[in-house]
């Protein structure tokens, strides 16, 4: 996979590249501000770009701004956004484009190297990986108190599905059964009045519905 | 007659030429007291100058303290975070390396690791606290959001600002709600909390309601009564009603422009 950084801490930049070239990836470019970053993509047309939020010249948001013209320009290129802290008005921006091969990270997750690892492949397959802090925001968001609808352990399904897990994911991190994810995955679905179609895009719907309601 | 024909002069004339001491410098008196009434500033013009200077001082000291802790946050946000940022993935890296669960060196590996995500997280609290770049870029209701959802409760956000207020009011909000927050969840033993800002005309309102048990005041060591103070740094004020067993409600008012 074909990948482009851009970070404008140097030591970041050149660890997130060794990280990422050691478990495999190919870094073909790796900038430390957004123009940068859009000339790269343009040059190198990559699978995936990473991005840092604050970058040069203002340091407020620089980095979503080019995460949005990538996302208009290049739909096919993933983009994953890591910051230092995640707030929801950027995480509205990133998805009002759509929510495939979308992601969007506290940076201090790619601490936890293979969690950070499989966050990007989901990205780059396809998948939305929201931050559960940024899932936390979302929820207070909602008009109406989310707890009168889902159960606590329905909105923890939810939120794992919003951080991009699969049936599986979500039966390992809570320690359930298979069936049990199921049982509160089409429970979540009836409660938020989702018609049946294919599963995965009624698993995006669900997330998108109850955050933006 | 002329002042100067000396033979008319009666005796309790003085010669024109030096008017009697006393009188003149009662005259002289007079007359100053006069020119000060009618020409210069009076006591209360002397005040009002006082205050307007004063008030010129304390904003400037706000607006000051503001952009310190704006630099602070930067400065923490450019070099330790991202330090720290790179000492945790080095470290997670080094962890991934080594499989064998039983190796000294792993454990010792783990145990940093382990460290440094905790101190990063913590240091990220603590800089968000100090002042979210998200305020200045996106305003009151973008930051409120981060404060709420990171509360320990339930709390219901509504915020009702059209146009935006200047960086020192929103920075005292944003640490009003925080502050108020951080109370609610320590002290008032609390189910909900709701917080809601508004602003009408030129004053911004912020109210932060809970259920809890009540019986909060602004008395010392309380965290409220450092709330007032920044709220009245900035010309604001603030308001807490707390009946013994609740619900409690703190309101500000503040004028937009200070």
């Amino acid at each position: 996979m074909r990948i482009v950084i851009a970070e404008d801490s140097v030591l970041l930049r050149a660890g997130l590249t060794t990280l990422l070239t050691d478990a495999g990836f190919d870094v073909v470019a790796a900038v430390p501000d957004a123009d940068e970053l859009l000339r790269a993509v343009a040059e190198h047309q990559p699978d995936l770009v990473l991005i840092d939020v604050r970058m040069p010249p203002t340091h407020t948001d620089e980095g979503i701004r080019a995460a949005l013209v990538i996302r208009r320009q290049y739909p096919e290129v993933a983009v994953l956004v890591l910051s230092q802290y995640v707030e929801e008005s950027y995480a509205t921006d990133l998805l009002s484009i759509g929510t495939s091969s979308v992601g969007y990270l506290l940076k201090d997750r790619v601490a936890q190297v293979s969690d950070f690892l499989d966050a990007l492949r989901r990205v780059a397959a396809g998948g939305t990986v929201l931050d559960p802090e940024v899932v936390a925001q979302l929820l207070v968001r909602r008009r109406d108190d989310p707890t009168d609808r889902l159960t606590p352990r329905e909105q923890e399904v939810l939120r794992l599905m919003a951080e991009g897990r699969s049936n599986n994911g979500i039966t390992d991190a809570l320690r359930v059964s298979p069936s049990a994810v199921e049982k509160y995955i089409s429970s979540i679905f009836a409660k938020l009045d989702l018609p049946p179609t294919d599963t995965d895009h009624r698993r995006v719907l669900a997330v998108l519905r109850y955050l933006r309601a | 007659m002329g002042c100067g024909s000396a033979s008319a002069v009666p005796y309790w004339r003085w010669p024109c030429s030096s008017p009697p001491p006393r009188v003149a410098s009662g005259l002289a008196r007079t007359d100053e007291a006069a020119a000060r009434t009618l020409l210069g500033p009076s006591r209360s013009d002397e005040l009002a100058l006082q205050v307007e200077s004063l008030a010129r001082s304390r904003a400037d000291i706000v607006a000051a303290t503001d952009a310190e802790r704006r630099r602070i946050e930067r400065d923490l946000h450019d070099g330790a975070q991202q330090r720290l940022v790179s000492l945790a993935m080095n470290l997670g890296m080094a962890r991934a390396s080594l499989t064998d669960a039983s190796d000294p060196a792993r454990q010792a590996i783990e145990a940093a690791h382990d460290e440094a995500s905790r101190a990063l997280a913590e240091l990220r609290e603590f800089v968000r606290g100090l002042h979210p770049a998200v305020l200045n870029d996106r305003g009151l209701d973008a930051a409120l959001s981060g404060i709420v959802a990171r509360a320990p409760l339930p709390v219901k956000l509504r915020v009702d600002v059209e146009t935006r207020c200047s960086p020192s009011v929103e920075a005292v909000a944003y640490f009003i709600v925080s502050e108020a927050l951080t109370n609610v969840a320590k002290h008032a033993d609390a189910a909900h909390a709701e917080v809601t800002v508004d602003r009408d005309r030129d004053r911004l309102r912020v109210r932060i309601t809970d259920d809890g048990r009540g019986g909060a005041s602004d008395g010392g060591g309380s965290g409220l009564r450092g709330l007032a103070q920044r709220a009245a740094a900035v010309d604001g004020t603030l308001t807490v009603y707390s009946p013994a067993g609740g619900p409690t409600t703190i309101t500000a008012e503040l004028p937009c422009e200070s």
